[in-house]
């Protein structure tokens, strides 16, 4: 055993702990991917600061990328837009300049009507009531916001979504977890109680110790034929109908480990081209299809060990791209299509050259919590959820 | 327990190298060493590099080095709980306790796959002569305790977390952490270090200076990047400061950079002090001046830097470590000693000077030149008189 320690665990130790890192596994490298350096405290470049720029809403219009943060306790979260072909930040807009108070804009964005995009905000924890904005990139990038208010009075917005014709918004209220339609021509909301969590489900996060944050909805889709699907607490997927303005509850339960059936929360859909609605578990990281005519939930297995599944997006391959894991352990990029299945690409790793490091130095991404597509599907967008966030971006092949 | 011994041919009436005694699997040290002013000791974690860390105690009154007991037994850690070695220095409280933390130093530690014999976390870790070890709990779950420094005033311990480079304040007291977010991205700079005050520093992913600043509760980040030589690699950059030794009369910390700039930093109580290139660790001629690698620094009674260029492969004369001698009022950079690195691969360590100014370094050997098999053993260095026997 000594000997065997001697001449092979050692040398492969040495490896491990030399500087810089060197291990047993590879990053995701691909040609060309970079990243944007978002957050950087007192600077004289165009940069977020600390604590207030957790990248928890992220969408791609053409060459540019907004971005809608997460703040700490206490702190206000930012708008910021960057431009993939300039790699750089082009604009910020702090929240608090128009709406005080505010803790994070984690809903992502949806298309409505013309430019428009909406998302929902949520408050401090006293204070959770949360406003719908409409957002928009005006002429040089400059963002405008526009409150909408307060659509379910003192709570928060954890989820968001637009139907088709950018007409209406379809939500999920924090901490009730409340159905909501916004219309948003009339700007008339209406409120639905059919998918809050009951009394046996909030028992049972309790005996769980988890709190909404884990049982509430965390995604929305529509299908091809207008129905608006998402989870309830008990591992449960509905489907909302917005012309009946009616519920229904799917047969077919979320995928589960056994005894783990609380935690199920889907926190990430796409939409296949083909119309197939692909979800992701946060309680055990699982990826699922929905046929929305069947309305039969397909379990497709895990890309890694861990739970979480935080976001999905169709590049111009063809492929399904993903973010498994996160916290406590690090998010893993992933790929998924029908006939190869689940690639684990695990932590990527691009080059970041900004002012002052025209040289360039690596970055790898742990935590990662959102990715987006380009319309054309040639770039995947990631966003990071730390307490200094950047942008980690990677061409698509045909 | 076994008095300080001369090792080999090289040693002489101001060098010696004393040995580890009673861990025949011991393969190196990792900057694990401190200074305990209250009992002028010196405390080393020493490690099999796979799963036992021997803490050691030198006693520079008497000369002799004593194995205290293995982190594993003395902390109560079960197998699950394994600790690959002690990267941390070592640092003392007044009242004669020390704290260090314990890292995983395998890739088996990093939480990629749920590894059936993955790593719990690094700990805090608490030891003294009178009531043994006591563990402080884990710093983040899944991560390593790379580094941690000490406010000796109010007892706050400082941390840097691997791979995730989280910085970490620590109050033993109220047993409370607080995580103050990542700082670093594809590197986990090694050190960090206090000043007079209290306020601890590290550096961002630019090597820009990072203080957590006391008074305010914060992080200060200044404004700048450290000093660096044109054409310095990236991969240089983001693996900012290899090692320390503070001068408190005159208000400097002496820094050595991994881009192998010698530094010297002006703390102010609040803020972020001045910074003054001293150039290069030594003259590298047609090199890169960016190359040497210097992962350790010790300041003499007489105000001189010492230190040894070397290690990981990157020395700068062919096979060779060097000692060398840094006159702060003159600027003048000696080589005092070369060793062959059959004798001296490695020293780490930094500001640890006893009594009568000795200075000491965590160093390892490797007797055959070949692979990494290695032993460890510390270096004591007198730069103004003869030690004593």
């Amino acid at each position: 055993m000594r000997n065997l320690t001697k001449k092979i665990l050692f040398p492969a130790l040495y490896l491990a702990c030399s500087a810089p890192l060197l291990a047993q596994y590879t990053f995701f490298t691909p040609k060309d991917a970079f990243v944007i350096e978002v957050s950087l405290p007192n600077s004289a470049e165009k940069r977020l600061p600390m604590y207030r720029n957790a990248i928890t809403s992220l969408t791609v219009q053409g060459d540019r990328i907004l971005g809608g943060t997460t703040a700490k306790e206490g702190l206000s979260p930012y708008l910021f837009v960057a431009s993939i072909s300039g790699r750089k930040v082009t604009a910020l807009k702090d929240l608090q300049d128009i709406i005080p108070g505010q803790k994070s804009i984690a809903t992502g964005f949806c298309k409505g009507a013309g430019n428009h995009l909406f998302a929902g905000t949520m408050g401090q924890k006293n204070q959770p009531a949360g406003h719908l904005l409409q957002v928009s990139i005006g002429n040089e990038n400059a963002i405008e916001v526009k409150d909408l208010g307060v659509p379910v009075a003192g709570e928060g917005i954890f989820t968001l979504l637009s139907n088709k014709q950018g007409t209406e918004l379809y939500g999920i209220s924090y901490p009730g977890g409340r159905f909501f339609t916004y219309n948003i021509a009339t700007k008339k909301t209406q409120v639905f109680d059919q998918v809050a969590p009951k009394e046996k489900h909030l028992k049972d996060a309790h005996d769980f110790a988890i709190g909404p944050e884990v049982y509430l909805c965390k995604a929305l889709v529509q299908d091809n034929a207008g129905l608006v699907y998402g989870s309830t607490a008990g591992n449960r997927v509905f489907a909302f109908d917005p012309a009946k303005k009616s519920f229904q509850f799917l047969e077919t339960p979320l995928p589960a480990v056994w005894g783990r059936e609380v935690l199920g929360q889907v926190e990430a859909w796409a939409k296949a081209p083909d119309g197939k609605l692909y979800g992701g578990n946060a309680g055990d990281g699982q990826l699922f299809v929905l046929n929305s005519v069947t309305k039969k939930i397909k379990n497709l297995g895990k890309p890694m060990m861990m739970g979480r599944l935080q976001a999905l997006a169709f590049a111009r391959d063809g492929k399904l791209y993903g973010l498994a894991g996160g916290a406590p352990g690090y998010s893993h990029l992933f790929s998924y299509d029908e006939n190869a299945g689940f690639v684990d690409l695990g932590n990527p790793e691009f080059k970041m050259v900004e002012p002052g490091i025209e040289q360039g130095i690596l970055w790898r991404g742990f935590q990662l919590s959102t990715l987006a597509a380009s319309a054309d599907g040639k770039y995947v967008v990631m966003g990071e959820d730390e307490a200094l966030s950047q942008l980690m971006i990677f061409p698509v092949g045909q | 327990m076994c008095a300080a011994t001369a090792f080999a041919q090289k040693t002489d009436k101001n060098v010696a190298f004393i040995e580890y005694p009673d861990f025949p699997e011991a393969h190196s040290t990792w900057g694990s060493i401190g200074y305990n002013a209250a009992s002028n000791t010196v405390h080393i974690g020493v490690t099999n590099h796979a799963n036992n860390i021997g803490l050691y105690t030198f006693d520079a009154t008497t000369n002799a080095m004593k194995l205290n007991g293995f982190i594993k037994d003395l902390a109560h850690l079960r197998p699950y709980q394994w600790q690959g070695k002690v990267h941390s220095k070592i640092v003392a409280a007044p009242d004669g306790s020390i704290f260090f933390s314990t890292d995983g130093g395998e890739s088996r530690e990093e939480y990629l796959m749920e590894h059936p014999q993955g790593y719990a976390g690094g700990f805090f870790m608490k030891w003294n002569p009178k009531t043994g070890l006591q563990n402080l709990g884990i710093g983040m779950q899944y991560e390593s305790i790379k580094d941690v420094d000490i406010d000796p005033k109010t007892g706050t311990i400082y941390g840097i977390t691997y791979p995730q480079a989280h910085f970490l304040v620590y109050n033993p007291e109220k047993n409370q952490v607080r995580d103050l977010g990542r700082l670093a991205s594809s590197h986990v700079p090694r050190v960090l270090f206090t000043d007079w005050w209290g306020n601890c520093y590290y550096v961002d992913w630019r090597q820009r200076l990072v203080k957590y600043e006391k008074d305010s509760d914060s992080l200060v980040f200044a404004r700048e990047s450290l000093p660096a030589f044109p054409g310095t690699p990236g991969s240089k950059i983001i693996t900012g400061i290899t090692a320390y030794a503070k001068d408190e009369a005159k208000g400097i910390i002496y820094l050595i950079t991994y881009g192998a700039k010698l530094i010297a930093f002006h703390p102010e109580k609040n803020g972020i002090g001045k910074v003054e290139d001293l150039g290069g660790v030594i003259e590298t001629d047609k090199a890169n001046a960016w190359g040497p690698y210097v992962p350790n620094l010790n300041i003499g009674k007489n105000g001189k830097l010492y230190y040894i260029i070397g290690g990981h492969g990157n020395y700068v004369l062919k096979d060779k470590t060097v000692l060398v001698e840094y006159n702060p009022a003159t600027h003048k950079k000696t080589i005092l000693r070369e060793y062959p690195i059959t004798e001296i691969t490695e020293a780490t360590g930094c500001d640890i000077r006893d009594k009568d100014g000795n200075l000491y370094f965590a160093a390892r050997r490797n007797p055959s030149g070949l692979g990494d098999s290695t032993r460890p053993f510390m270096i004591q260095f007198n730069p103004e008189k003869e030690l004593r026997k």
